[in-house]
């Protein structure tokens, strides 16, 4: 049987603790999968996205399975986590968006405190992603939630200071948003280590592009940050989140319905199909958090994260 | 340190804890020791106290023991006849007289004074803390400013908050002089003040200060995790402002004991002074990131002048030109038949000069235009022009002035309306008819150079000042010191040698693609990619020095033929993640440095011949080595060491240290005519300057041939001197 030298590294993962209870997230001591030569002290987490509103951007057959919980996150979060077996949940606060609803702050928090407590999991609160409008929201998410270890998505080169800001002062965890860019990883990492962000409380989001919409950018740049990170940049060292989903779910492919392309297959599957190919691609590149967004591509990633990582 | 300055402070911090401890001795006879003392809405019982000194206050017997603590820090008054510096002893009486005053602010409502009356609003509760202080963390208030007394007139006063409001500075308010206050004074010019309008009034007395500090005590315990503690603890609270709470102190008016002793407990946090009044300055840095006090400052300067000695960076959100601007329009034509005004081109003579100047010597804001405006002359003018741009900055080095300069083309090119082409001495600028009726007008050109300037090069632009010369006489007065400037800068560059720096620039921008590759930038080996030389990449260290360019020291010299120096090597191997463990700046052949894909030409050893050929990125033909260009980068680029190939940036072959490891510009004997018209003159002169006879003319190009043999025989019949040179591999 052929006998493979364990490669060992100077550095490793950080380890990063999320929510109250503290699910623990990172910490792996060598390349992603490569079980039989490193320790991997936690599997990586899956999580399910849930909106604030009816989502007007989810394909139909991604409707279908979320059918009488769409814009009903305490709903579509207990589901998640006690129905199809989510390690946490992403509450994604799409109609705070001024062009989406503009929903107010108080909203926001309604939103976070409902689901906070029909979940019973850890929570990822991403905003809008309009800077302002995000940094005032999240801002008193997390005022409000001061000490609940929430997962704050996200801080970007161009506006972290405020998030940097509410993590340090509330006690929350911080994602580091860079544009498939290394040196921008990095560089966010020593603005926010500057700001008196404990990196202990950040995870690296890379930008994730799906399948063929980008992916193998993403797969590069992971692979240079964990590479980086395992050669000892204790910068480039944080868990990886990849928000999968939600590129997935933009393709062509996962739209097109096959009246229109019968030789692609029916389409609810394809879309699964299509975030499990992506998920299980970023799984093998390093992600330690992946954010799906349809219950049975999570259930599939699920068993086949069991064969690489046995429970027990 | 001014001993005068000095002498008031710690004769005003004695008499402020003397105060204190006879306001607390009359309090404990009142409430007794076990009394709870503290402020109203906040977790951090007297915040300043507990920055200070890590004492949680809670009960007036702790106040007794935190007071004798400051007590104890209080230095004696300087004799007439001490000499030695003051800066150590006058900073602990400040930070004794802070403690003081705020007992005595603590004191005051057990005392029956009430800390919120008239327009007095009393200490920030931490409610409003988080909502107020996160802006002056996250940089949306660029700082705040502590107003101490009062301006000789009430519409002065106005004036000075206007001015302050205007550049979202948040204004605290305290203390008097000549029997009013700042506050009073707005108040009777019926100026509406509150944490809204960022006008706080804190209290009449100069005690009352202690609040602004206070304040900014609970944003670094908040927003920076700072723990209060002991010394060490307050040495990092006093850092974190300095560093990051952009705050100054107003002294307005006369300036007694008590005024320079809270002055010098400000210092302490990095917050500097500046008077309106006749006070002895310090000027020399040290605690604060510049100036420590500067005074006799005209009230209508205050605000700018204050803005600068502290160094806040104040971020224009809106350019305020009539037409629309961005990146987008900066490929738009102009033309002919939509032009409004015309310079340069082949018509006129227009420039573009930037010089830096000292700080004082540049008026902010300040745009002129000098000679005709669009509105003073027909459609389709055709005027010279010259624009001439004054900047001053701190960090500012006069090497930086072309890399600003270069700037202008891409900045002028931003306005919808507007083309911008050439550079220095050969520009062609057009404003079209559209851009004119939506009212754009000349002087616009340097409404968008200075906000552009001052948004994009914060780190190193303060100050900006730009006229703007359309009148033959001005334009024509003004070009010997511009043609004189890119003179001398060319002349510089020229000198700039390898020999003549000891530190080097690294470049990871392409890491994201090319995981373990490098660029080591010297003075004379550009990036490859031909954007990035020796001086941006220190411009861009200064700018950002997070960024993807550092400076790396050389070091000793390992290999002086080759290139090689220890510092850069050790530096490879670190930014290389353990890839690479030596690099050679002049070979190709010898530990080449490695290529990313971002090359502008490849060079590459032709076995054969002796020599090499370069290809550029453009050229879409057969080279001699078999490999047309696209072929070529995959064996290059990546991020690899491969012997005999290299990227490269076209400038770098007129450089004297182009491949001069492996015998200099002798072995190029093949290359495309694009790249012989790009060099043009210049590579003659090199040529010539090798010392081989017609090297010029023997360097083959595709229209001699594109296949190998062909070429050996070219090189044969004109004796290329490459060819006795020996294979190089």
């Amino acid at each position: 049987m052929l006998n493979l030298q364990a490669k060992k590294w100077p550095g490793k993962l950080r380890e990063v603790s999320l929510g109250k209870a503290g699910l623990r997230v990172g910490g792996g001591t060598g390349l992603p999968l490569h079980t039989h030569e490193a320790a991997f002290p936690h599997r990586p987490l899956l999580a399910l996205e849930v909106t604030d509103i009816d989502p007007p951007r989810f394909a139909p057959t991604l409707r279908a399975a979320w059918e009488g919980a769409l814009g009903k996150p305490a709903l579509a979060a207990e589901r998640a986590v006690k129905e199809h077996g989510a390690d946490l949940v992403m509450l994604h606060l799409v109609g705070v968006h001024p062009d989406r609803g503009d929903r107010s702050a108080e909203q926001a928090i309604a939103d976070v405190g409902a689901v906070l407590a029909a979940a019973g999991a850890p929570l990822i609160v991403k905003g809008p992603g309009v800077s302002e409008k995000q940094n005032d929201v999240l801002m008193r998410v997390a005022e409000r939630f001061a000490g609940e270890g929430l997962v704050l998505h996200s801080a970007c080169q161009e506006s972290y200071k405020t998030l940097a800001a509410a993590a340090v002062a509330y006690g929350h965890v911080l994602v580091a948003e860079s544009p498939i860019d290394l040196n921008i990883a990095k560089q966010l990492n020593i603005l926010l280590g500057d700001a008196s962000v404990d990196l202990d409380r950040v995870l690296c989001d890379p930008l994730t592009g799906g399948l063929g919409y980008g992916l193998e950018y993403t797969y590069s740049v992971m692979e240079r940050i964990r590479l980086a990170a395992l050669g000892g940049d204790p910068m480039l060292s944080c868990p990886v989140i990849c928000l999968c989903g939600e590129d997935v779910w933009k393709a062509k492919e996962v739209w097109v319905p096959e009246e229109k392309a019968p030789d692609w297959g029916e389409t609810a599957a394809r879309g699964i199909h299509w975030e499990v190919a992506t998920a299980l691609a970023l799984l093998a590149a390093g992600a330690d958090l992946l954010v799906l967004r349809h219950p049975e591509a999570l259930r599939r990633v699920r068993r086949q994260l069991d064969t690489w990582f046995p429970r027990g | 340190m001014s001993r005068t300055i000095a002498t008031a402070a710690v004769r005003g911090a004695h008499a402020c804890v003397a105060r204190a401890e006879s306001q607390l001795a009359l309090a404990i006879a009142k409430h007794g020791r076990d009394r709870a003392v503290g402020f109203e809405g906040t977790a951090y019982c007297l915040p300043v106290i507990l920055a200070l000194t890590g004492r949680r206050v809670e009960k007036l017997g702790e106040l007794e023991a935190a007071l004798r603590e400051a007590k104890g820090w209080l230095p004696e008054v300087p004799s007439e006849k001490l000499w030695l510096p003051y800066l150590g002893s006058a900073l602990d009486a400040g930070v004794a007289t802070l403690v003081a005053h705020e007992t005595v602010e603590a004191l005051k409502p057990l005392l029956g004074v009430p800390l919120a009356a008239g327009p007095w609003l009393g200490p920030t509760p931490d409610s409003i803390l988080r909502e107020q202080g996160i802006k002056l963390v996250d940089g949306r208030m660029p700082g705040f400013a502590a107003c101490v007394g009062a301006l000789p007139d009430d519409e002065t006063a106005e004036q000075l908050a206007r001015d302050l409001q205007e550049r979202n500075i948040l204004v605290f308010m305290g203390a008097s002089s000549n029997g009013t206050s700042m506050a009073e004074q707005l108040q009777r010019r019926g100026v509406e003040m509150s944490w809204e309008t960022f006008l706080v009034p804190y209290g009449p007395d100069t005690s009352s200060l202690v609040h602004a500090l206070g304040f900014a005590c609970r944003a670094a315990l908040t927003f920076g995790g700072l723990k209060p503690g002991g010394l060490l603890e307050s040495r990092e609270i006093l850092l974190y402002n300095q560093r990051r709470v952009f705050a100054f102190v107003l002294a307005l008016g006369p300036v007694d004991d008590e005024k320079y002793a809270t002055a010098a407990g400000a210092i302490n946090f990095g917050f500097p002074v500046i008077a309106d009044t006749d006070i002895p300055e310090i000027l020399p840095s040290g605690i604060c990131t510049y100036e420590h006090v500067v005074s006799n400052v005209p009230h209508a300067s205050l605000a700018a002048r204050a803005v600068e000695i502290r160094g806040v960076k104040i971020r224009t959100l809106e350019i305020p030109i009539p037409v629309r601007h961005g990146p987008a329009f900066e490929g738009e034509r102009v033309r002919k038949e939509d032009v409004a005004v015309e310079f340069g081109g082949k018509h006129t003579r227009a420039y573009e000069y930037l010089r830096s100047r000292p700080m004082d010597a540049v008026e902010d804001g300040k745009i002129q235009v000098v000679g005709p405006e669009l509105a003073d002359v027909p459609e389709g003018a055709r005027l010279p022009l010259a624009i001439f741009v004054e900047v001053a900055g701190r960090k500012l080095q006069p090497e930086f002035e072309s890399i600003l300069e270069r700037h202008i083309h891409s900045f002028l090119s931003e306005p919808m309306g507007v083309m911008h082409l050439g550079q220095r001495d050969t520009v062609w600028l057009r404003i079209s008819k559209k851009a004119r009726d939506a009212g754009f007008r000349i002087s616009h050109l340097g409404t968008m150079l200075l906000h552009k300037l001052k948004n994009d090069f914060p780190a190193i632009v303060d100050k900006v000042q730009i006229t703007l010369f359309t009148r033959g006489e001005e334009v024509e007065a003004l070009y010997p010191e511009a043609q004189a400037a890119y003179a001398h800068r060319d002349e510089r560059m020229g000198a700039l040698t390898d020999e003549s720096v000891d530190t080097y620039y690294s470049c990871a921008l392409c890491q994201s693609y090319a995981p373990n590759h490098i660029c080591i930038i010297t003075p004379e080996r550009l990036g490859l990619c031909g954007a990035y030389n020796w001086l941006d990449g220190k411009a861009a260290y200064e700018i950002n020095p997070h960024g993807g360019n550092l400076p790396v020291k050389k070091g000793a010299v390992v290999d002086p033929v080759a290139g090689q120096w220890q510092g850069i090597n050790d530096f490879v191997e670190s930014a290389s993640n353990g890839a690479f463990t030596r690099f050679s700046a002049y070979s190709m052949v010898q530990d080449p440095m490695t290529s990313c894909g971002c090359f502008e030409c490849i060079a590459c050893v032709l076995p054969g011949t002796g020599g090499i050929m370069i290809v550029d990125r453009e050229y879409p033909g057969q080279t001699p080595v078999g490999m047309p260009f696209s072929q070529l980068a995959e064996v290059t680029g990546g991020g690899q060491q491969t012997p005999g190939f290299i990227g490269i940036g076209t400038l770098y072959v007129l450089s004297r240290k182009f491949i001069s490891g492996d015998g200099g510009l002798a072995r190029l004997v093949w290359t495309t005519t694009r790249i012989k018209e790009r060099l043009g003159e210049r590579l003659r002169e090199r040529c010539a300057e090798s010392g081989h006879v017609d090297l010029y003319e023997k360097i083959a190009d595709e229209r001699v041939c594109t296949e190998l043999e062909p070429l050996i025989e070219h090189l044969a019949a004109v004796e290329h001197p490459a060819l006795a040179l020996g294979e190089m591999i």
